[in-house]
C-alpha cells in the first residue's frame, strides 16, 4: 500500500480538533488597548455571573471575567459565548407580517406593525370581548419588562389572560414557598453554602444548568461539608456526592417524607423551633409516619438504609441546607415536593441561620425577578395577589386606573394553549418565550397557536415560535438595554447597557409604550428609558413583601446588587430571610403543609413501562433559540440524544424511538450507566421533530399550574434511522449563519451528558 | 512546579467544558480552542477531565527537545510556548513525542499550536482564561500556599510515570492527602502501562471542516 | 568545530564562485564590494547556523530523511511531480500561510517576492556575474550579461527596460508594504505581541523596512534631487543591508533556509514503505510507520526513553492518564 502523498494522517485530538465553528462575531479582534469594558451580567440562567463585555466602536466583541462576588470570576461555557448573540448575523433587523400563515413573513416598517397590531388587538376585543386578547412575557426580561408586560395586560389590553413562561419554571417553588413563609424567594445566600455542615441538593443537576453555583458546593466541602444528592440520573455533582439518591422520576415526596419519618422516629427533630415558630407540625409528623424507609424504598426504587442515611446525615449536621431545582418541581405534585423539602429543613431547625437553610435555584436569568411584579396570571406588582380587594386597590391608585376596570386572575400558560384551541383567545401578544419549544405535548400547542387569529411575538432571533406568527417584532438583546434582574438568592443585579440596538430593532419597552399610545392609554406608558420604569416600579413595590423600594440604580451601581426586601434608602438588603425564625405570614410563623405522595399524571402499563425524564445541558439553555445559533455551543452539544441503560441492549448511537401517549421522537442513544435502568432522559432545547416535548405530558400540578415535565410513561424501541436537526428557523430569504451549524447534522450522541468531548465522537 | 502554576483537580470537574470556551476567548489564542476537555468514562460515569499543558521541567519540555525546526521557546520562567509561526514545519513531533498528548496540528496551516499558558495574560500577572473561569476550581492558577488557602490541607504531587522514565512538570495535579506527594502520578500511556477500569470506547473521528487535511501542501 | 569548517568552506567555495564568475573579477565592481564580502559572511554564517541546527537529533534525523526522500529515484519515478508542486505551492505560492490568515498570507507573499527579486538581481550584481553594456555611448540599448556572455538586449527607455533598472525600486515598495502590515500588527494585535521578542520578531521587520525606504531614497536623490545626499546614503543603505545580512543567519530569517526542511519532511513521511502506524489503544491512525520509528529513534538519541508513548493517540494518552488518575489516585471528590 503507499500512502498519498496528501498528508491525511493526522492522530484523533491533534488534527481533528474541533473547534468553534465561525463566529458570528466574524473575526477575532485583539487589538490593544481599543475597547471599554461594559460591567454587567450574564443573560443566562438564575446565578446571574458578573462579566464585562468588551466592546469596541460602539460594538460588543468579546467577554472578560469579572470579579462579581456572586461568581469570582467564574463563567460558564453559555455566559462565554454569550456575546456572540448580540451581533450575530441571524439578528432579527426588521418587523416581519404576513396576513395569513400560508403567506411568507415579510418586512415592513415599524410604523405598520404596530398599527396592525393595535387595529388586531381592537378589533378581536371589539369582537370577542377583551379577554380574546391575551400575552405572555417571559423570565429572560428585565425586571422592568416583566413588569410593563403586567401593566399593560391589565391597562392597555384589560384582558386578564396575561401569563408568562416562569410558569414552566418557577412556580412550584413559589408556590411552596408562598404557603410556608408568606415570601417567595430562597431563604439564604449562595455564600451561605459555605457555611453549611451537610448540603441536600434535589432534583437540580447544579453541574449542568448552574454549573458556577458548583463553586459554592465545592467550597462547602472543601470546608468539610457532605454534600446529599437526589437525582434519577448520575450527573457530575452526583458522581462524587456522599450520597447519591437515584430515585425514579416521580417519587419525590415519598422520599422527603420517608426521610422525615427517620428524622422524627431517631428523635433529630428540633422540639424547640418547630414550637416555637411553625403550625401545623403535628399534621406534617402524622403524614410522615405513613411513609417509613421501607415504603419509600419501593416507591422510589432506591434501597431503604439510603433513607435513613440520608435522614442521619442531613439531621445531625450541625446547619444543614437544601437546595432544590426544576427536578422535584416539574410535577403535578411539583408544589407539594417543595414542601417536603421545607419540612425537613423546618423540622431539623436548619432555617435562618449562617449555613443552615432553604433555596431553590431559579432556571432563568430573571426567574425571580420576573415572578414578581404582575406578569403572572394572579398577580399584582410587589407579589401582590389580584384577587385582593385592598391590593387591587392600591394597584389601581398607583397605576392611576379605576379599581373596576382591573381585570380579574387569568389562567396559566399552558392553560391559555387549550384556551386558543377552544378560540376562547383568539389573539396574542408574546414577548421573551418559545412555546414550540418549551410546553409540554407540543402537538397541543401547535394547534392552539394555530388556531389564533393573530399572533404578534417579539424576539431577536427568529424563535420556531416566532416563525408560526403573523407579525414578528425585532427586538433588543441583552446588552442593548439597561435594566435590573434577580437571580436565585433574590439579589437585584444591574444589566448594562454595552451598544446601542441594531439598526431597525427596538426595546421591548418602546414597543409596549408605542402600542399603549395606540391603544389611547399612552399617558400611563410614558417612558423613556428602563430607568424611569424602574422609578415606577419601586413605588408599586413599596411596602409589599417584594419591597424594592429603597432600590436604586445608583445604589446597584455602588454594591454588587441589593437582595430585596429592601425598604428603604438606607436599608442594606436582605440576603438572608427569616433571622430568629420569623416568616412573613402575619402569625411569623412557618405554616408547615403535609404532603401525601400521590403517582405522576401518565400511568405506566405494559405499553409504556418506563420513565422519560427531561432536562438541560450545559452548552444549551432553555428553547435553545438563543444558543443553537452559537457556533462554540452548537459544537459542544450539536444534537439531542435519549440516555438509555446498557441494560436495554442499545448499543451507542443506536437510533431509538421514544414512544409515550402524545407522540414519538427518534434519537441516537447515549448509553450509559449513569442513569436508573427504568428511565429514559431526553434534553430538551431541541424543536420539533427532534422535540423532547413532543412526548411530555400536559398535566398540571392543580395550584401552581406547572407542567409536569420530569416525568412520563414511555417505551423505547430500535429505529432505522435518527432524526435530523432542524435549521434554525430564519426569515424567508436568510440561512443561518453556515459557520455556526457545521455539526448540526452530526448522527452521534455526546460523549457525555455535558457534550462532546474536544476530540471524542 | 512552578510557583504560580495551574493545580489540576479531575475529581472536581464536572465537564462544562467552560474551559474551551474561554480558551477561544484568549487574545493569544483568537478563537482557537487550546486545552482538551476529555470525558474519561464513557457509557459508564460523567467523569471528565481537562488537559493543559503540563509544562515539563525535566526532562524539559520534551516536544521542544524532538522539534527539529527549533520552533518551540521555553522561557526562564518554565512556560513551553507554542511553535514560532515561522518555524514550524508541521512535522508532528511535538504532538506524538508529548507523554500527555497536549499539542494539537493544523495541517492544513502547517502549524502546531499548544496551551501557552495565556501568556498574554500570566506574563502580566492576570491568571489563565481556563482557570480565570472554571467554574468549580478543578482548573486552580496560583501558588500553592494560595491554594492551600482555599482548600485546606490539599496536596499536589507533580512528577509522572511513564515506563520508568519519571517527568516532572510545572503544573501540578492534586492528590489525597496519605499519598505520597514524591510518589509519580500514573502516566498511562506506554509499553507496560497497565490501566484498570473499562477500556476506552474509542471512536473515528472525521476530519472537520475546518482543517482541511486532503490539501496538499 | 565541525560547524566552523562546514562554514569556512562554504564561504570559500562562495569566493571561488565569485572569482570565476566575474570573469576572474573583470567584472567585478568595487564599489560594490562591501555587498560581496558581506555575503560570503552571510554564507559563512547560514552553513555554520546550519551546521548547528541539523546537528540537533530530531533536525539530524530529519535531514538524512528528507534529503534520502527528495534525491530518491524511485519516489522521482512514483511522483515525479511531487518535489516541484511541493516547491511551487509550499515554498513559492506559501499556501499554508493563507489557512492561518488571508492578510498576513498576502503580506508575507509581498515581502517573499520582494526579497526574492531584490536578492535575484543584487547579488549576481554585487558578485560580477550580472553586467550591463551600452551597445553605443549612452545608450538607450543595452545587452545584459551573465557571466560574461551577452543574453539580451533591451532599451532602457522601453517597459521592460524600465522595469530591469528599477527592479530594486519594485522590490523595496513591495517589501515596504508588507513589512509595514506586520510591524503594525506586532504593535497592535495582542496575539502578535504575546512573549514578543525586540530582537527576534521586530528587528527583521524594521531592517526590511529601513535597506527599502534607503533604496528608494537614492533612486529619489539620483532622479528628483540631482544626486543630492546620494554618497550618505549609499552608505546608510549598505550598512542597513551588511548588518542584516550578517543578522540573517541568527534570528528570524533563518526560517528562510529552515522552511525547506517542511518539503523534506513531507517527502519523507508519505513515500517511505507506506506503512500506518495505528494506536496501540484505539487503533485509529496515528502516522506513517517510518515517520514513529523516526521519532522513537530521535526521543532515544535525546535519552527520552518514555519513547513507547508515540505509539498511543494523543487522544488515549489523556485519557488513559485521566483513567489511571481516577481509578487508582483520586476516584471522587
Amino acid at each position: 500500500m503507499t500512502v498519498p502523498l496528501d498528508p491525511t494522517i493526522t492522530p484523533p485530538g491533534t488534527g481533528r480538533f474541533r473547534d468553534a465553528g465561525g463566529l458570528p462575531a466574524d473575526r477575532w479582534r485583539a487589538i490593544r488597548g481599543e475597547e471599554t469594558l461594559v460591567a454587567t451580567h450574564c443573560c443566562f440562567c438564575g446565578v446571574q455571573c458578573g462579566m464585562y463585555l468588551r466592546v469596541h466602536d460602539g460594538k460588543v466583541f468579546g467577554v472578560e471575567p469579572r470579579d462579581h462576588d456572586i461568581n469570582r470570576m467564574r463563567l460558564c461555557p453559555k455566559g462565554l459565548n454569550a456575546y456572540q448573540q448580540v451581533n450575530h448575523p441571524d439578528r432579527l433587523t426588521s418587523p416581519l407580517l404576513r396576513k395569513s400563515r400560508a403567506d411568507d413573513l415579510r418586512p415592513v416598517s415599524w410604523e405598520q406593525a404596530l398599527d396592525v397590531t393595535a387595529e388586531q388587538i381592537q378589533r378581536i376585543q371589539a369582537e370577542h370581548g377583551r379577554d380574546a386578547f391575551g400575552m405572555l412575557g417571559g423570565a429572560s426580561l428585565f425586571t422592568e419588562k416583566t413588569y410593563l408586560v403586567g401593566k399593560f395586560a391589565r391597562v392597555a389590553l384589560r384582558t386578564r389572560h396575561v401569563d408568562y413562561n416562569g410558569r414552566l419554571c418557577m412556580v412550584s417553588a413559589a408556590g411552596a414557598n408562598k404557603l410556608s413563609f408568606g415570601i417567595d424567594r430562597a431563604a439564604n445566600p449562595f455564600a451561605d453554602c459555605l457555611l453549611s455542615d451537610c448540603l441536600l441538593i434535589a432534583g437540580s443537576n447544579v453541574g449542568e444548568c448552574f454549573p458556577v453555583m458548583t463553586q459554592y458546593l465545592w467550597g462547602a466541602r472543601d470546608r468539610g461539608a457532605k454534600l446529599i444528592v437526589i437525582d434519577p440520573r448520575e450527573t457530575s455533582i452526583a458522581r462524587t456526592a456522599d450520597i447519591h439518591v437515584a430515585l425514579r422520576p416521580g417519587t419525590d415526596a415519598a422520599f422527603f417524607n420517608a426521610v422525615l419519618h427517620v428524622v422524627v422516629s431517631e428523635g433529630l427533630t428540633d422540639e424547640a423551633f418547630l414550637a416555637e415558630h411553625t403550625t401545623g407540625w403535628d399534621e406534617v409528623r402524622a403524614a410522615a409516619a405513613e411513609c417509613p424507609p421501607e415504603l419509600a424504598a419501593e416507591i422510589c426504587g432506591i434501597p431503604a438504609e439510603q433513607v435513613t442515611q440520608v435522614a442521619r446525615m442531613f439531621a445531625t449536621a450541625p446547619k444543614a441546607m437544601a437546595w432544590h431545582a426544576r427536578g422535584i418541581e416539574h410535577h403535578t405534585q411539583g408544589v407539594e415536593n417543595c414542601l417536603t423539602v421545607i419540612n425537613l429543613c423546618v423540622a431539623t431547625g436548619n432555617l435562618g441561620k449562617p449555613g443552615a437553610g432553604y433555596g431553590t435555584i431559579t432556571g432563568q436569568g430573571n426567574g425571580q425577578g420576573g415572578r414578581e411584579h404582575g406578569q403572572k396570571s394572579d398577580m399584582l406588582p410587589g407579589g401582590r395577589s389580584i384577587s385582593d380587594p385592598v391590593h387591587r386597590m392600591q394597584v389601581a391608585d398607583i397605576w392611576g386606573v379605576d379599581v373596576d376596570d382591573l381585570p380579574q386572575a387569568g389562567t396559566s400558560m399552558m392553560e391559555m394553549v387549550h384556551q386558543m384551541s377552544r378560540g376562547e383567545i383568539r389573539g396574542l401578544f408574546g414577548l421573551c418565550n418559545n412555546p414550540f419549544v418549551s410546553l409540554p405535548n407540543y402537538t397541543v400547542v401547535k394547534a392552539g397557536y394555530d388556531a389564533l387569529e393573530f399572533h404578534a411575538q417579539c424576539d431577536f432571533f427568529l424563535s420556531e415560535t416566532a416563525a408560526n406568527a403573523h407579525l414578528v417584532l425585532p427586538v433588543t438583546s441583552w446588552a442593548e438595554d439597561d435594566g435590573v434582574m434577580a437571580n436565585a438568592e433574590a439579589r437585584v443585579v444591574r444589566h448594562r447597557k454595552a451598544q446601542e440596538p441594531l439598526p431597525g430593532v427596538r426595546t421591548d419597552t418602546w414597543v409596549l409604550c408605542e402600542l399603549a399610545e395606540r391603544l389611547g392609554v399612552g399617558d400611563k406608558f410614558d417612558y423613556a428609558d428602563s430607568e424611569q420604569v424602574f422609578e415606577e416600579l419601586r413605588i408599586a413595590s413599596r411596602g409589599t413583601v417584594n419591597d424594592y423600594y429603597g432600590i436604586t440604580y445608583a445604589r446597584l451601581d455602588e454594591t454588587g446588587g441589593i437582595a430585596w426586601p429592601c425598604p428603604d434608602l438606607n436599608h442594606p438588603g436582605t440576603p438572608r430571610l427569616f433571622e430568629g425564625g420569623r416568616t412573613y405570614h402575619a402569625d411569623g410563623k412557618v405554616h408547615l403543609q403535609a404532603v401525601r405522595w400521590h403517582p405522576p399524571a401518565d400511568p405506566y402499563d405494559d405499553e409504556f413501562p418506563i420513565t422519560l425524564t427531561t432536562g438541560r445541558t450545559v452548552a444549551h439553555f432553555l428553547s435553545g433559540n438563543q444558543t443553537r445559533r452559537l457556533g462554540g455551543l452548537v459544537e459542544q452539544t450539536p444534537r439531542p440524544w435519549v440516555e438509555v441503560h446498557p441494560s436495554h441492549g442499545f448499543g451507542n448511537g443506536d437510533a431509538v424511538t421514544v414512544v409515550t401517549r402524545r407522540g414519538a421522537a427518534t434519537f441516537p442513544a447515549l448509553v450509559t450507566e449513569a442513569i436508573r435502568p427504568d428511565t429514559v432522559f431526553v434534553p430538551y432545547h431541541w424543536p420539533y421533530p427532534v422535540a423532547a416535548n413532543e412526548l411530555t405530558i400536559d398535566a398540571l400540578d392543580p395550584r401552581s399550574k406547572i407542567p409536569e415535565y420530569k416525568v412520563c410513561a414511555c417505551r423505547i424501541e430500535p429505529a432505522a434511522a435518527v432524526t435530523p436537526v432542524p435549521a434554525p428557523p430564519m426569515p424567508p430569504g436568510r440561512e443561518p449563519y453556515a459557520d455556526t451549524q457545521r455539526s448540526r447534522g452530526e448522527p452521534l450522541p455526546p460523549t457525555s451528558s455535558q457534550g462532546r468531548g474536544t476530540s471524542q465522537p | 512546579m512552578m510557583g504560580r502554576t495551574i493545580v489540576i483537580d479531575p475529581g472536581r470537574c464536572i465537564g462544562c467544558q467552560a474551559c474551551v470556551s474561554a480558551c477561544r476567548e484568549c487574545d493569544s489564542h483568537r478563537g482557537k480552542s487550546m486545552i482538551h476537555l476529555d470525558y474519561l468514562d464513557q457509557g459508564g460515569s460523567v467523569a471528565s477531565s481537562p488537559t493543559v499543558c503540563m509544562h515539563c521541567e525535566d526532562p524539559v519540555a520534551p516536544c521542544a527537545q524532538v522539534c527539529p525546526a527549533e520552533a518551540i521557546l521555553v522561557t526562564p520562567d518554565g512556560v513551553v510556548h507554542d511553535a514560532d509561526k515561522s518555524r514550524c514545519i508541521g512535522c508532528g513531533n511535538c504532538v506524538n513525542a508529548c507523554p500527555m498528548g497536549v499539542p494539537k496540528i493544523d495541517l492544513a496551516a502547517k502549524l502546531q499550536f499548544k496551551c501557552n499558558l495565556c501568556y498574554d495574560r500570566t506574563s502580566y500577572g492576570l491568571a489563565p482564561m481556563c482557570a480565570t473561569v472554571c467554574p468549580t476550581g478543578s482548573i486552580f492558577y496560583g501558588t500553592l500556599e494560595e491554594l492551600r488557602t482555599e482548600r485546606p490541607g490539599v496536596e499536589v504531587a507533580s512528577t509522572f510515570d511513564f515506563d520508568g522514565s519519571i517527568i516532572s512538570t510545572g503544573v501540578a495535579m492534586v492528590v489525597p492527602r496519605g499519598r505520597p506527594v514524591d510518589e509519580p502520578l500514573p502516566g498511562g500511556a506506554g509499553e507496560h502501562a497497565h490501566v484498570t477500569g473499562s477500556p476506552q470506547p474509542a471512536g473515528h473521528l472525521e476530519p472537520s471542516a475546518d482543517n482541511v487535511l486532503g490539501e496538499p501542501l | 568545530m565541525r560547524p566552523v569548517v562546514v562554514g569556512i568552506v562554504t564561504a570559500l567555495v562562495l569566493c571561488a564562485v565569485i572569482y570565476l564568475g566575474s570573469r576572474r573579477l573583470h567584472d567585478f565592481d568595487s564599489a560594490l564590494a562591501p555587498y560581496a564580502i558581506a555575503s560570503v559572511f552571510l554564507a559563512f554564517g547560514i552553513a555554520y547556523r546550519y551546521t548547528v541546527w541539523i546537528s540537533s537529533p530530531g533536525a539530524r534525523r530529519l535531514f538524512r530523511k528528507g534529503w534520502g526522500a527528495a534525491l530518491s529515484w524511485q519516489n522521482l519515478r512514483r511522483t515525479p511531480t511531487a518535489l516541484p508542486r511541493m516547491i511551487a505551492t509550499y515554498l513559492g505560492f506559501q499556501k499554508f500561510l493563507g489557512a492561518r490568515s488571508r492578510s498576513r498570507w498576502a503580506a508575507h507573499q509581498l515581502i517573499f517576492w520582494g526579497c526574492l527579486l531584490a536578492a535575484a538581481i543584487t547579488f549576481p550584481l554585487t558578485w560580477g556575474w550580472f553586467t550591463f553594456t551600452a551597445n553605443t555611448g549612452a545608450g538607450p540599448q543595452y545587452t545584459m550579461n551573465i557571466w560574461g556572455f551577452g543574453v539580451a538586449d533591451f532599451n532602457a527607455l522601453s517597459v521592460l527596460g524600465w522595469l530591469l533598472f528599477h527592479g530594486l525600486d519594485l522590490a523595496a515598495v513591495l517589501v515596504i508594504a508588507g513589512a509595514t502590515y506586520f510591524l503594525i500588527r506586532r504593535m497592535r494585535d495582542r496575539e502578535a505581541s504575546t512573549g514578543q521578542r525586540f530582537g527576534y520578531d521586530l528587528v527583521p521587520l524594521l531592517a526590511l523596512i529601513i535597506i527599502s525606504v534607503t533604496g528608494l531614497l537614492l533612486t529619489f536623490s539620483s532622479v528628483a534631487l540631482h544626486g543630492g545626499g546620494y554618497e550618505f546614503l549609499a552608505v546608510l543603505h549598505m550598512a542597513a543591508v551588511v548588518l542584516t545580512l550578517l543578522y540573517l543567519p541568527f534570528g528570524k530569517f533563518f526560517h528562510i533556509a529552515q522552511r525547506p526542511a517542511a518539503v523534506g519532511m513531507q517527502l519523507f513521511k508519505y513515500t517511505g514503505h507506506g506503512e500506518i502506524r495505528h494506536c496501540r489503544n484505539c487503533g485509529e491512525p496515528i502516522d506513517t510507520t517510518a515517520y514513529v520509528d523516526n521519532l522513537r529513534a530521535t526521543m532515544r538519541d535525546l535519552k527520552l526513553d518514555f519513547d513507547a508513548v508515540a505509539e498511543v493517540c494523543p487522544r488515549c494518552k489523556r485519557l488513559r492518564r485521566g483513567q489511571a488518575y481516577r481509578t487508582t489516585v483520586k476516584p471522587g471528590f
